[in-house]
């Protein structure tokens, strides 16, 4: 009976499932009419869209990855102090929406930029380059943290027999590191082209007269409420997302298993340091101009004519109703962080912890693909599937919209952890009459309270900073904070923008902040004794 | 011999278990008498502890009974069937102490606060972890670990414990001083005990009876004795007899060097 229940369970959260993501996707499917979707491909405009996406994407990837390859080869590989700064530092511009990393490109370098003004240069910045620069902060951290992981993971066994059969440091790298880190490295790829691609806050702001496929979804429905047209650029959307998720799935080998015997041992070498030193230094300048911008212009009477110390801005954005939308935000963060974790931590129980059954395969499998689902696009698909149900433009929907786009990543997070545990804990709590649901309570909860504290910051700060899923869904009294960037950016209110991506910024650093302190307190005082 | 009476305690008869097609466990039937120590001896894939898991319930047979006592327990629920288990991986609850995993099940068995302490600590005890109460799993060595799994499943005063290869994770130290320890648990404890293994000295060493495995059949059930002069056909002959006078040989010929020596 006991074992029925929880089958019942199992089937009802995979019903959840069902209808949160499988069919509303279908839905999506279902809308396209062939009629529209000829006529947007035999359009003029159509091709040069396509191709613009795929090259100004395919450019910011490339710098990102390599960029991101650089700093993790930088904190792993060298000899540099502050590192744990460093790589706090390089994941901040996470704390901010992507639309806001093409405010603050337009702050410095725009045509009245801080830069511009100050250096006097003047450069091109709308179109590609602005979107590449843009997307580049935007995206690197992302590529930085999944190479971060797999540099910690390599055996120094390797390196010490190549040392001993006389292979130079390029030789090693070349023969060592990157086939290590191939798997990684192609992940990564996809996963930041796939960030890329489905982003419209980067070419909303400084995309100048190129258009790319985001874009155009975003125009399309948000501006002339063509479903029709944004679910077959929807349908595009989904492809690189798909390829990177089938990709992952084929090469998913139970990564937890780690083989490394001998840490890698970092040598002297000062130059290498030094050189360590003033690429990590350059890219903390990058990632804190726009910050600094933020908040200088949040701060001055008027840029550039009147300097002076004014708290105006302040003012008047929150006469403007930014007070407001934060509440919206914190609202619909907090909501969606305790509900998420909740029901995604018990998704992951259940999967993890139980015998691989066809039901359990398919919840498993059905937790990870909303990795494959831009946001955008399920946003849309949540358009046109509860259009008329009760709960369609309330607070409840955005909350439902991000619990599922956020699901996959914390999903994983609770998954391995769970997995770590001795397999026999079952077994041993069966014959000794202890429920499931007590050894949930009693044993996996309390061990894994760093994980589920990660994943309540992981969903916190992405519902703070996203602008895809919830687009098509917010109304104007309910939207988040977030959200009124683009408003005010097409109204050409500079300053409230600037102290927007600062309010979240700040509330995104206090979460991360409190995690931290929170985690350092849950640190077992007995472990490492013995 | 410590079997204490004649009775018997767990009765198995013609269990059968196939996966996928095929056959795990053919037609298998035995008897194990109160307070015997019975060995399960077999090679990795010979169904050894597929059979552990189903006479404690984990895994359903297909067909075929399983009395305790003279009671059928085949469709019991694990806990219900008096028995209690050990994993080779100790699967002590890492988040508890010594003393908490031990005292879990006990409370959770609705015993009051009060007992589950006093059977606890007594238990652990006995097996020589007192002082260590306070400890957590990761605090204690593999043996001591062993020695809290043990504990646990005593506490809850099964009236058979079956043993999943439980010293074969120890270091070879540690693992002839469990041998001997086993052995002292279970005169203690006059507990029935059914210890699954792949090495022949263990068995032999540990065992009233051994029952040899394989491919999920039982190739003869003996006392060890009984077992190494009358082997029951050649595969016993090949894997424990002929194997077991190769280590003594050598041994003997080690022996023979080392008196030698001792004579120059």
């Amino acid at each position: 009976m006991k074992k029925r229940k929880w089958t019942a369970v199992r089937v009802l959260i995979i019903v959840f499932l069902l209808i949160s993501v499988i069919f509303p996707l279908v839905g999506v499917m279902t809308h396209i009419s062939l009629e529209d979707a000829k006529k947007i491909v035999s359009s003029e405009s159509f091709g040069s869209v396509v191709l613009h996406s795929l090259a100004v994407t395919g450019i910011a990837t490339v710098i990102s990855v390599a960029l991101a390859f650089v700093l993790a080869w930088c904190l792993n590989r060298t000899g540099i102090k502050g590192k744990g700064i460093f790589a706090v530092l390089f994941t901040v511009p996470m704390l901010i929406p992507s639309v806001s990393h093409g405010t603050g490109l337009v702050l410095l370098l725009g045509d009245n930029g801080l830069l511009t003004n100050m250096l006097g240069i003047r450069v091109n910045l709308y179109g590609y380059l602005g979107m590449v620069a843009g997307w580049v902060l935007y995206s690197f951290p992302v590529a930085f943290l999944m190479l971060m992981d797999s540099f910690q993971y390599e055996d120094y066994t390797a390196y010490e027999a190549a040392q001993v059969l006389g292979l130079g440091k390029w030789e090693q790298f070349r023969t060592i590191t990157v086939p290590n880190l191939k798997k990684t490295l192609i992940s990564t790829v996809f996963a930041t082209f796939t960030l890329i691609f489905t982003d419209y806050g980067v070419p909303l702001v400084v995309g100048g007269k190129v258009m790319t496929l985001s874009l155009y979804m975003y125009r399309e429905v948000v501006g002339l409420l063509d479903f029709s047209k944004g679910a077959i650029i929807g349908i595009l959307l989904l492809i690189p997302a798909v390829a990177a998720f089938l990709m992952d799935l084929r090469n998913d080998d139970g990564g937890n298993v780690s083989t490394v015997t001998r840490q890698y041992v970092i040598g002297k070498n000062r130059k290498r340091d030094a050189a360590a030193y003033a690429v990590c230094a350059a890219v903390v300048v990058a990632v804190c101009l726009p910050i600094g911008a933020f908040a200088f212009l949040s701060v001055v009477k008027q840029y550039p004519i009147d300097l002076s110390f004014s708290l105006d801005h302040i003012g008047e954005a929150f006469l403007l109703g930014v007070g407001r939308y934060l509440e919206n935000s914190l609202a619909m963060a907090l909501a969606t962080s305790f509900l998420g974790v909740a029901v995604i931590y018990f998704t992951a129980y259940l999967t993890a912890r139980s015998r691989k059954t066809f039901t359990t395969m398919t919840l498993h499998l059905i937790s990870m693909i909303s990795l494959a689902i831009p946001g955008i696009v399920l946003g849309l698909s949540y358009v046109l599937f509860f259009k008329s149900t009760f709960f369609y433009g309330t607070i409840l929907m955005l909350i439902l919209v991000n619990t599922i786009h956020f699901f996959a990543s914390p999903y994983l997070m609770a998954y391995n952890s769970l997995c770590k545990f001795n397999e026999n804990l079952e077994d041993v709590s069966e014959t000794l009459g202890i429920g499931k649901l007590r050894m949930l309570l009693d044993v996996y909860l309390p061990c894994t309270r760093k994980t589920v504290v990660e994943m309540f910051s992981y969903i916190f700060v992405n519902c703070m900073v996203t602008i895809s899923a919830v687009s098509f869904l917010a109304n104007f009294r309910d939207m988040p904070l977030a959200l009124l960037i683009p408003r005010f950016d097409s109204q050409s209110l500079v300053e409230a923008t600037a102290l927007i991506a600062l309010v979240i910024l700040a509330v995104n650093g206090i979460m991360k902040l409190a995690v931290f302190v929170l985690e350092r307190r849950m640190e077992d005082p007995e472990k490492g004794k013995s | 011999m410590a079997v204490q009476n004649n009775a018997v305690k767990l009765k198995v008869n013609h269990i059968h278990k196939t996966y996928d097609g095929k056959v795990i466990l053919g037609d298998i039937s035995f008897e194990v008498m109160d307070g015997e120590f019975l060995a399960v001896l077999g090679l990795s894939g010979c169904g050894k502890t597929t059979l552990l898991r189903i006479l404690i319930g984990l895994e359903r047979q297909d067909s075929g009974t399983i009395y305790r006592g003279g009671e059928e327990i085949s469709s019991l629920a694990p806990d219900k069937r008096g028995m209690g288990i050990v994993f080779q991986n100790y699967a002590l609850f890492p988040n508890m102490t010594v003393l908490g995993n031990v005292e879990y099940a006990l409370k959770r068995k609705k015993e009051t606060a009060a007992t589950a302490r006093k059977t606890a600590v007594h238990t652990l005890e006995q097996l020589g972890m007192g002082e260590h109460l306070d400890k957590k799993p990761r605090q204690l060595s593999g043996g001591q670990q062993q020695r809290v799994a043990i504990a646990r499943t005593l506490a809850m005063k099964p009236d058979i414990i079956l043993l999943d290869e439980p010293i074969s994770a120890l270091d070879v130290t540690n693992r002839e001083i469990m041998k001997r320890e086993l052995k002292e648990i279970q005169k203690k404890f006059h507990t029935t005990m059914i210890f699954i293994t792949h090495e022949q000295e263990e068995a032999f060493y540990l065992a009233d009876r051994i029952m040899v495995m394989s491919e999920g059949r039982i190739e003869q059930l003996d006392t060890p004795e009984r077992i190494f002069s009358h082997p029951a056909n050649a595969y016993v002959e090949e894997f424990v007899v002929a194997h077991l006078e190769q280590k003594y040989q050598s041994l003997l010929r080690c022996t023979g060097r080392m008196e030698k020596r001792g004579g120059h």
